[in-house]
């Protein structure tokens, strides 16, 4: 095998790191697109009996956004297997307790139930805050790109744009400015 | 009958204690005025000062833009009125876009009635919903009651986390629930 021809090999088997920033994402939709990299569903060479999988960084998992009422009304339910022993818990109860679970479970569920999903899910890494230890985010070479844009708040907006911003509305005559 | 005496009663009133007399001119009497407070020597002086409008310079209007190619012909061709100047702008708003929104609030974060902003009721109504959804959201906190601590991480429970909403929810009748796949695929069309 010629010298070019053994890197091609190299590159098409090794493991990619890819870096998933969470930060304003709907977890059931970007489950969607982490389920991919991680079963190597985004490679030529997918097969399910090929171990072709990348590994996937999530960071800010605890400033994740869930759509509309969705915080108060989306259950997890559990049941410990002793009669009477079903709980539900609320997600932004989940939430408080594991800011990582939520995340967790919606790439869990994405994926279709055979054992091959327990090893894929050991290639996600979920980190509540941007801190990652230094021998994870090393490994790091690529960033898949957020599902949703990042809203910016008015208060970080500067003053001066806020007041040079075109106007739509103007107040009528007779209006006591409050 | 309770009707008919407060009809009676308030014309008999305007009648007795109204006064005839009304001020007329030719000129502008009212003008946007600005309340100020200040101290004199232990007084609280309050005075309303006639301030010139800070938007008028900055205003976009559909027809200064030249031809109208942006109107949104599904809201504006439904009624055979004149589009307001929110339709016949026909941006495609989102609850996101605070430097938009921010401009239809009082300094409390309150919603300005239809009087004031002068939209047509389908507008207001969808103007006034994305406001409330950009309030949740906590992407307007400096446009709040006073007594905000002005920091959406510091609400209560469930609503010191991150939320989205989607716009096409706004004119829906009931909001189907997430399981109700069925059912919401219909609606979304
Ligand atoms: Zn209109």
């Amino acid at each position: 095998m010629s010298a070019a021809k053994r890197v091609q090999q190299w590159a098409t088997f090794a493991r990619t790191w890819h870096v998933f920033d969470c930060k304003w994402q709907d977890p059931y939709e970007s489950a969607h697109v982490i389920k991919k990299y991680l079963m190597g569903l985004h490679k030529p060479i997918y097969h399910p009996m090929n171990d072709c999988g990348d590994v996937v960084v999530c960071i800010n998992s605890k400033d994740i956004a869930l759509r509309g009422n969705e915080w108060r009304k989306r259950a997890y339910f559990h049941h410990t297997g002793y009669p009477g022993g079903a709980s539900w818990t609320l997600a932004w109860e989940l939430h408080n307790k594991d800011p990582t679970m939520i995340i967790k479970k919606a790439v869990y569920r994405s994926m279709t139930g055979n054992l091959q999903r327990r090893h894929t899910m050991q290639r996600l890494f979920i980190y509540p805050e941007d801190k990652v230890p230094e021998d994870v985010m090393q490994n790091v070479t690529n960033q898949i790109r957020q599902i949703r844009l990042v809203p910016t708040r008015l208060d970080h907006i500067p003053e001066e744009e806020v007041k040079n911003f075109p106007k739509i509305m103007d107040y009528p005559e007779d209006y006591v400015l409050k | 009958m309770a009707s008919l005496v407060r009809a009676a009663f308030s014309v008999s009133k305007n009648s007795l204690i109204s006064t005839s007399v009304r001020s007329i001119s030719t000129t502008k009497q009212l003008n946007i005025k600005e309340i100020r407070e200040k101290v004199e020597g232990g007084n609280i002086v309050v005075e309303a000062v006639n301030v010139p409008s800070p938007r008028t310079e900055l205003l976009v209007r559909a027809e200064n833009l030249g031809p109208l190619k942006t109107i949104d012909v599904s809201e504006a061709v439904k009624s055979d009125k004149a589009p307001c100047y929110m339709c016949s702008l026909g941006l495609d708003v989102k609850h996101t876009d605070v430097l938009i929104l921010s401009q239809f609030v009082r300094s409390d974060g309150c919603m300005l009635p239809r009087r004031i902003t002068g939209l047509c009721k389908r507008q207001q109504k969808k103007i006034g919903k994305m406001v409330s959804m950009a309030q949740k959201a906590g992407l307007m906190i400096n446009l709040t009651p006073a007594n905000c601590k002005k920091d959406p991480t510091k609400r209560k429970d469930y609503k010191k986390f991150n939320t989205y909403f989607d716009e096409t929810t706004i004119f829906m009748k009931n909001v189907p629930r997430w399981t109700d796949r069925f059912k919401f695929r219909q609606s979304a069309k």
